[in-house]
């Protein structure tokens, strides 16, 4: 089946199985390779995408639930200021160690700045409540998405 | 070869899901799930399916005259968290569901179908005798969500049949919910209690309990919670043990890797007593 959709601002128009993971388009037919697969089952968030603004897990969506509607990966918000601003921050308060999560991470971060630019430490826990992360223990995370909050009132 | 139909029109769905055995498929958080096989395969499904999430017939929110709230088959659960019209008791019980990624994509609907005991929305539909409503090309038909749910993964649906609408009916009354689980985020529920209860000139005029994940089904006992209605909450209050022990042969959990049967069933009589307790 024939289907458009946007990725990081170019559109694109693929022949895929509807059922195909929007993971493994991403990855293996759009070459992608910053979108991560963790555990395939949407419990870690690694695989996190942008679709309209909202963070989903791309494991769990099949290519046909996102045609016609734009999607981000790591690699369109690398290409955006805020981008800078946020993984400037990781990097400042070690918020990425082995970094597998840290796409899905810096993702949800930016969703969470764009709808709420200074956050409370409880509602970034519960915005980042979808990503696991094994290196960091999360303070370092969560610091890091405060120091974007301050740094980036513009977002 | 399986077909994949994605309709535009509620009467497109219809008319395709007269003629073929369909999985329907909306949000597709559990179904990604039980379908996937490995990273970079197709998942696995063994029929037809019908992509219901373009449907925008079925995309809306709104209450009636008789303040009846009206959710629409592919509402996720993001959007009524976001609505005003969504009770607030409801949003209490999906912001502690699955994680906020999943809940941009699951569907109210979805929860509902997926029947697991688990599932922690029918908690609530159950408490406000909620209803499920049922379209095909033969007809429409209205079913509460208690009886519409008949076991684990068994729903009341024929097969030409698609989940347009849930009806939420209002209800005046205080709420109690406790969702016990091994974290804050992403946890399927071992145990849940959600009790609702208004209280008139130290009367009990409504009392409502349903358990979570320690049955096949969630657990209403009508029968039960009338014996207790039209008492005084400090009657109600002596009674407290008496009512825990009505209970004793609807708590039927199960061990799994979740939990064991022995906890659930404690942790159920302390979540009624606590609820029982703040009644005044």
């Amino acid at each position: 089946m024939k289907i458009s959709f946007t990725i990081n601002n170019n559109k694109v128009t693929l022949d895929v199985d509807p059922s195909m993971r929007l993971l493994d388009v991403i990855r293996n037919e759009l070459h992608l390779t910053g979108t991560k697969e963790g555990c395939g089952e949407g419990e870690c968030g690694a695989c996190t995408v942008l679709v309209k603004g909202e963070p989903v897990n791309s494991c769990l969506t099949p290519i046909i639930n996102v045609a016609d509607r734009d999607v981000m990966t790591i690699e369109g918000l690398r290409e955006t200021k805020e981008y800078r601003i946020i993984a400037d921050a990781f990097a400042d308060r070690g918020g990425s160690q082995c970094g597998f999560c840290t796409p899905g991470m810096i993702l949800v971060t930016y969703a969470l700045l764009k709808k709420n630019p200074h956050p409370s430490e409880e509602e970034i826990r519960f915005a980042l409540s979808g990503n696991l992360c094994r290196c960091t223990g999360y303070q370092a995370i969560i610091d890091a998405v405060k120091v974007a909050s301050e740094k980036g009132i513009k977002l | 070869m399986i077909n994949h139909f994605v309709p535009k029109t509620l009467k497109e769905a219809l008319d395709i899901l007269s003629e073929h055995d369909c999985y329907i498929f909306a949000g597709g958080t559990d179904l990604m799930v039980q379908k996937h096989k490995s990273s970079g395969l197709l998942p696995a499904f063994d029929k037809d399916i019908l992509y219901v999430m373009n449907l925008k017939e079925l995309d809306y929110i709104k209450v009636d005259s008789q303040n009846n709230l009206h959710i629409g088959g592919i509402s996720r659960f993001c959007e009524l968290i976001n609505s005003p019209l969504v009770p607030d008791i409801f949003k209490t019980v999906f912001l502690e569901i699955a994680s906020p990624n999943i809940r941009n994509t699951a569907t109210l609907v979805g929860n509902i179908a997926n029947a697991s005991p688990a599932g922690d929305s029918i908690v609530p539909l159950n408490l406000f005798n909620a209803s499920v409503v049922l379209q095909s090309k033969r007809g429409t038909r209205t079913v509460l969500v208690q009886d519409f749910i008949q076991g684990v993964k068994k729903i009341d649906r024929e097969k030409d049949e698609l989940i347009t609408e849930v009806i939420v009916p209002p209800a005046d009354l205080k709420f109690y919910y406790k969702k016990v689980g091994s974290r804050k985020a992403e946890t399927i529920t071992k145990v849940s209690l959600m009790g609702g209860y208004k209280v008139e000139g130290g009367k009990v005029k409504d009392l409502r309990i349903c358990f979570g994940s320690i049955s096949t089904k969630v657990v209403k006992n009508h029968w039960i919670e009338e014996k207790y209605t039209g008492i005084s909450t400090n009657e109600l209050r002596a009674r407290i043990d008496d009512i825990i022990n009505e209970y004793d042969h609807e708590i039927r959990p199960i061990t799994d890797q979740r939990s064991t049967k022995e906890y659930r069933t404690v942790v159920a009589k302390n979540l009624l007593r606590d609820f029982l307790r703040q009644v005044k």
